[in-house]
């Protein structure tokens, strides 16, 4: 059964809809509930003070033992967490026409593991932000909890993947930049991109990155491919024409004879990606759109844990 | 088992014998002791012969309780040659508590 039938891509509009089923999911699989410390936990009986409010008063010990206590709980730590989605026009690929029995591009496969995310946030109790960029910052909400603030987010989302718009650049080291500035201290910032951003000179992606960093955000970045087709090209052998989808320009060529120097160039991107994200201490994953959102849950849970 | 402190008992074990102790003070109906207990439990039986660590039920023996002034449980007094050195209130992770013993053991 491949991962499509999981869930129920036909109605794609219904973004919360897919989002509970994949949190849902993923909580069931889990077993035990992550929810486990995040919440309040009632951590020690406090004599009662008078003049304190009587809301806490156990009345059971207070029956059984003729002594007032309340009960005093452990603060909730709220975590702030911004999710950075690229929407430039690479992850609109690959192209889903209406006739395809594809469901899924990198834009609608990030857009539901950030709606995933996000409903995993609310229900910690955790806020969460979404900021959208392509050339320039296009979206940047404040951090909330509340659950018109999730539904708020889920239209952004829903708009975006309706843009189909070509032509479309990235400026993923400005927006980081931008983005850095106008968050909270010590948050968590997620980020879902295909790193896109011109391949010959990565050093402004890495020092956005390193900003981010430096402003002490823990940075989670999720390294959204389409595998077969991006990474490994697998391509039949006959003349395709490849179309950047950023600038417009056309390339006519036979993929096995780019095949070589295509995945070189890239493995040699991948790896330095790799060596920085090591050196800034940021977590990279590669999300491959094929797979689920499982590693994409997983590594926050992971992360979420380290944090606490 | 946890060794268990009494307000007869408490000055010639915690106090005079000198070392290390740790006292958890706990009651029955205390949701958050019973969390607490357990993990006191192994440490006794882990430190065992390097420190004193036992338990003080604060409804049997409200002496001790009354000295040092605890008004909150689960309360943990580490207890060091007879001053108390370090106190924590509420809910405790092993780790934690084991980071603690460790440093005044040390």
């Amino acid at each position: 059964m491949s991962f499509f039938d999981d869930y129920n891509l036909k109605n794609l509009e219904n973004l919360d809809l897919i989002a509970k089923q994949v949190v849902e999911g993923f909580i069931i699989g889990l077993h035990k509930s992550p929810f486990h410390g995040f919440s309040v936990e009632f951590a020690e009986h406090r004599l009662y003070n008078q003049g304190e409010s009587t809301r806490n008063i156990d009345w059971k010990v207070y029956a059984r033992t003729d002594k007032m206590f309340s009960k005093r709980f452990e603060e909730e730590t709220n975590l702030r967490c911004q999710i950075i989605l690229d929407a430039s026009s690479s992850m609109y690929f690959p192209h889903i026409s209406e006739a395809s029995s594809r469901k899924l591009n990198k834009i609608r496969w990030s857009s539901l593991a950030a709606a995933s995310l996000m409903l995993l946030l609310k229900k910690q109790r955790d806020a969460f932000g979404l900021s959208i960029f392509d050339d320039e910052v296009r979206q940047h909400t404040p951090v909330r909890s509340s659950t018109s603030h999730y539904q708020l987010l889920l239209t952004y989302l829903d708009r975006m993947i309706a843009d189909g718009r070509t032509e479309k650049g990235t400026e993923a080291a400005k927006s980081l930049h931008q983005i850095a500035d106008s968050i909270h201290k010590r948050s968590l910032v997620v980020i879902f991109s295909d790193m896109f951003d011109r391949l010959e000179q990565p050093e402004e992606l890495f020092a956005a990155l390193q900003h981010l960093k430096h402003n002490k955000h823990e940075v989670l970045l999720f390294h959204v491919v389409d595998k077969a087709r991006e990474i490994e090209f697998e391509f039949d052998n006959r003349p395709y024409m490849f179309i950047d989808v950023e600038t417009g320009e056309k390339v006519k060529v036979q993929p096995n004879d780019v095949k070589e120097i295509y995945t070189q160039k890239l493995k040699a991107f991948k790896e330095e990606l790799h060596m920085k994200c090591l050196q800034y201490k940021i977590d990279l994953v590669e999300a491959d759109i094929a797979k689920g959102f499982k590693p994409v849950l997983e590594s926050y849970l992971i992360k979420r844990k380290r944090m606490k | 088992m946890a060794f268990e402190f009494t307000d007869t008992n408490f000055q010639e074990t915690a106090l005079d014998q000198g070392g290390l102790s740790v006292v958890d003070f706990w009651a029955e109906w205390c949701g958050p002791c019973r969390l607490v207990g357990p993990i006191v439990e192994e440490l006794a039986q882990e430190y065992d012969g390097k420190a004193l660590i036992g338990k003080v039920n604060v409804d049997n023996h409200p002496e001790v309780s009354m000295k040092y002034n605890i008004r909150s449980i689960p309360t943990i007094l580490f207890i060091k040659d007879g001053e108390v050195v370090d106190k924590h209130v509420g809910t405790a992770t092993k780790q934690a508590l084991t980071e603690k013993i460790d440093s005044y053991l040390s």
